[in-house]
């Protein structure tokens, strides 16, 4: 693995993380599934998927376009999620799509006042089907720290979320688990949110 | 003191190493002009829009208690060692302003209103005047004659009420499982 | 030091629009104008700026801003809070270069208790704001060069990013918004690592900047987007408000750290760099340089720190600091401040003040209203960013569409500032 030569290889260490006394599910039990692996499953023996439609999820899932969505703090997060060290190219997620009608993904980054409540939902109404919602950090979530007369009290009051990803901010980190999440969400072939469920009261 | 010939000048304060001029409302184009030409004021750092109602009526003074009584199960009730004195009127509009220059200095002007009176705008002084003071009427409701574009800036347009008064309400849901519900 | 006339003639000359200095009036005679709107989502990326655009062809001839997309009500907020847990709250005001308006708060607040802070955290909060410019520095290079283009100078500048990033987690645990500072000094003491870190990080962001130099500066592409794009003059600059390195590209040489020494810079050696073209290059000169002077600024600030090790990090006034944790197993009036301190809130004298710090985006201020109480009256935070947007449509006559995204880049308004 090619490291940053800004990183000075004698600090990097050669042990796994279970060696260095790492305690995770994934890691000590490495053949079991960890809960939502074992929901999302069960999901996908119930929905029962053919072929073609795990074709296609997994299509949807390698290229899921974001949205520039980037409002507050979040977006400082989410741009650091597209650099280099966090790379969420890998994802095939690198084209955040400013078209609303190209993206598949809105990541809602940030603190939603009222003023941008009517612009959101134009974009988010723009979007072609299928689409996804992640609510990131605490303010997109459900106002945050943040409960008075102009900050609105979760995004999902306006459009429906498939995922919550807590923080203030999330860590790159936090938001690659978020949308892996909805990868596997999709994977298993559950329904975008607007599709189960409207928005919140 | 270096600002006795402002024009409009009421009082002069010192505290905590800053001047505050308080200027009378009519004259406040006059004295921001003065302070600009004649004492090199030329940069608006920033106008504050202050409302102070309820400021007088917070308890009764030399007891640690409200005028009710004291409560000793309720945080922050205890009362205030001192009563702040009472403001003239309402509304206070700070101007802080700055000097750059070699020998740079800061004061602060302060006007007082009363709730609807008007104050004069100062954006032929200083052109950045004009978004403070939007600001200052889109929050608190203080109009600014002779504004060229006195309209809302941070709320919508059509918002109704003046936020950041003290008679209106911080807005927001109340919180499960706190004593708001 | 540029001159600046005092005298009734101060803007002679100015290109500031009349009547309304914050909006470019089309002139109704023209033909084919047409109107384009700049909404709160654009793939420019300073956040929600809505601009509304008069075009003639390429060339704009109206332009006026709309903000308030993204307002937060900071302020009636920290009204209900109590000093100690209202310092969550300004971090998240400019959300880029963060500590400094924790910074200013809580300056603000010691500066009505007529607190003593230990010079530990003096330095440490020196060390960690030059820090945090850098910080947002490297973010305006690297979103302004994206806009123009220049998609490399994105993932060059973001690496350098996430080694700052890496040192406000080492020093405070967590990446943004780290709430390090508070009223007395700052919330815990600095780890061991930290100074061969911090001196990694030094020795690395010279060769970092002379790579975006080498790479932007004799770029023909670059200088023709930036070069006499966006004039702003000295006078209108001051008259317009403008503080930082937006006041500095102008000729203006006026930095807070130098005029008005706040913390420890009278007992640094830095340079203020100032330029006199007043465009869109020399505020992206400006801010290079000044990421050049932060870097001497943290190595001389952790050369200080480390003399300082063992020192105590906060101060001990117990009416207003926690007292550490220790104590409260042993000593009964501990644990009673801990209790007021933490239910009702420290109380903080009636008064007002003003204080004003050089942020990355320019003076920052914070103006608080105490009434003897535990939580402030009245908090307000000078935006620089709303004062830098104000200088919009006057950089913007006479340019081009696409200029017009250089213009707004260069200004470097955050809209958490902005809208507070």
């Amino acid at each position: 693995m090619a490291l940053d030569e800004t990183v000075d290889q004698s600090r990097v260490s050669k042990r796994p993380l279970a060696k260095a006394g790492l305690q995770s599910e994934r890691l000590l039990w490495p053949t079991k599934k960890g809960v939502f692996e074992e929901e999302v499953e069960s999901m996908e023996d119930a929905l029962g998927l053919t072929t073609l439609e795990k074709a296609v999820a997994w299509a949807q899932t390698k290229s899921m376009w974001p949205a520039t969505f980037g409002l507050a703090c979040c977006a400082i997060e989410m741009m650091s999620i597209v650099s280099s060290r966090y790379d969420i190219a890998r994802f095939g997620m690198e084209r955040f799509s400013s078209s609303p009608r190209q993206a598949d993904l809105m990541i809602v980054s940030g603190r939603v006042a009222h003023k941008m409540a009517a612009p959101l939902r134009q974009v988010y109404d723009q979007m072609l089907e299928p689409k996804w919602v992640i609510a990131m950090g605490a303010c997109a979530s459900s106002g945050g720290m943040f409960n008075n007369y102009t900050i609105l009290q979760g995004v999902d009051k306006i459009v429906p979320v498939d995922i919550h990803v807590p923080g203030c901010p999330p860590r790159p980190e936090a938001l690659m688990e978020g949308i892996v999440r909805l990868h596997e969400k999709v994977l298993a072939g559950v329904p975008p949110a607007y599709e189960i469920r409207g928005v919140a009261s | 003191m270096a600002y006795e010939s402002v024009p409009g000048l009421v009082e002069t304060r010192e505290a905590f190493g800053e001047t505050t001029l308080v200027i009378d409302p009519a004259r406040l184009a006059e004295a921001c002009l003065h302070l600009r030409d004649a004492e090199g004021f030329n940069l608006l750092i920033d106008i504050t829009a202050t409302d102070y109602l309820g400021w007088a009526d917070v308890d009764v003074a030399g007891y640690y208690a409200t005028a009710a009584g004291r409560d000793l199960n309720e945080p922050a009730a205890q009362g205030y060692a001192r009563v702040p004195e009472p403001k003239p009127k309402r509304f206070s509009l700070s101007y802080h302003l700055l000097r750059v220059d070699e020998d740079s200095a800061r004061v602060r002007v302060q006007v007082w209103l009363d709730d609807g009176e008007a104050a004069e705008t100062v954006v032929p002084v200083w052109p950045t005047a004009d978004w403070h003071e939007r600001e200052a009427w889109d929050m608190m409701g203080i109009p600014f004659a002779g504004h060229p574009n006195l309209t809302r800036i941070l709320m919508e347009d059509d918002w109704e009420g003046h936020p950041l008064r003290k008679d209106y309400p911080v807005g927001g849901e109340p919180v499960r499982f706190s004593e708001a519900e | 030091m540029a001159t600046v006339e005092r005298g009734p003639a101060i803007y002679a000359g100015s290109r500031i629009p009349q009547p309304v200095p914050t909006i470019l009036k089309a002139d109704p005679a023209l033909e084919d104008v047409l109107t384009v709107n700049f909404g709160p989502n654009h793939p420019s990326t300073h956040g929600v700026l809505r601009l509304i655009v008069d075009l003639q062809g390429e060339h704009v001839v109206g332009l006026s801003a709309v903000i308030g997309y993204l307002h937060t009500g900071f302020e009636k907020t920290m009204e209900q809070k109590t000093w100690w847990k209202g310092v969550t709250y300004p971090a998240r005001i400019d959300y880029v270069s963060f500590q400094y308006n924790e910074l200013v708060y809580v300056l603000a607040v010691e500066k009505l208790l007529q607190l003593e802070v230990p010079r530990k955290a003096t330095w440490t909060r020196m060390a960690l704001g030059e820090l945090a410019r850098i910080h947002s520095h490297l973010v305006y290079l690297g979103t302004a060069a994206l806009e123009l283009g220049a998609i490399s100078m994105f993932w060059y500048c973001f690496r350098e990013r996430d080694l700052v990033l890496d040192l406000f987690e080492l020093v405070a645990g967590t990446r943004m918004h780290t709430r390090y500072f508070q009223v007395g000094g700052l919330a815990e003491d600095i780890p061991v690592g930290f100074y061969d870190e911090t001196r990694a990080f030094c020795r690395r962001m010279p060769e970092a900047l002379d790579e975006y130099e080498g790479i932007l500066d004799s770029n023909a592409i670059w200088l023709e987007r930036t070069k006499g794009v966006g004039l702003l003059s000295a006078a209108d600059a001051i008259a317009l408000g403008q503080t930082g390195p937006n006041l500095r590209a102008s000729g203006v040489d006026w930095d807070l750290r130098r005029r008005e020494p706040y913390l420890a810079y009278d007992e640094v050696e830095f340079d203020v760099p100032v330029r006199h073209g007043g465009d869109v290059f020399d505020r992206y000169k400006v801010r290079v340089d000044e990421m050049r002077e932060s870097t001497k600024i943290v190595s001389q600030c952790i050369d200080r720190l480390e003399e300082m090790q063992g020192e105590p990090w906060t101060s001990d006034d117990r009416k207003v600091v926690l007292p550490p944790r220790e104590e409260l197993h042993t000593s009964m009036e501990s644990l009673i401040h801990h209790f007021k301190i933490v239910t009702e809130g420290f109380r903080v004298p009636a008064g007002e003040v003003y204080v004003g710090v050089e942020s990355a985006r320019g003076e920052s201020g914070c103006y608080l209203v105490s009434d003897g109480g535990p939580r402030p009256w009245r908090a307000k935070f000078r935006a620089p960013s709303f004062a830098a947007l104000h200088a919009t449509a006057t950089c913007s006559a006479d340019v081009a569409v696409a200029d017009l995204i250089a213009v707004v880049g260069s200004l470097d308004a955050v809209m958490g500032d902005v809208d507070r």
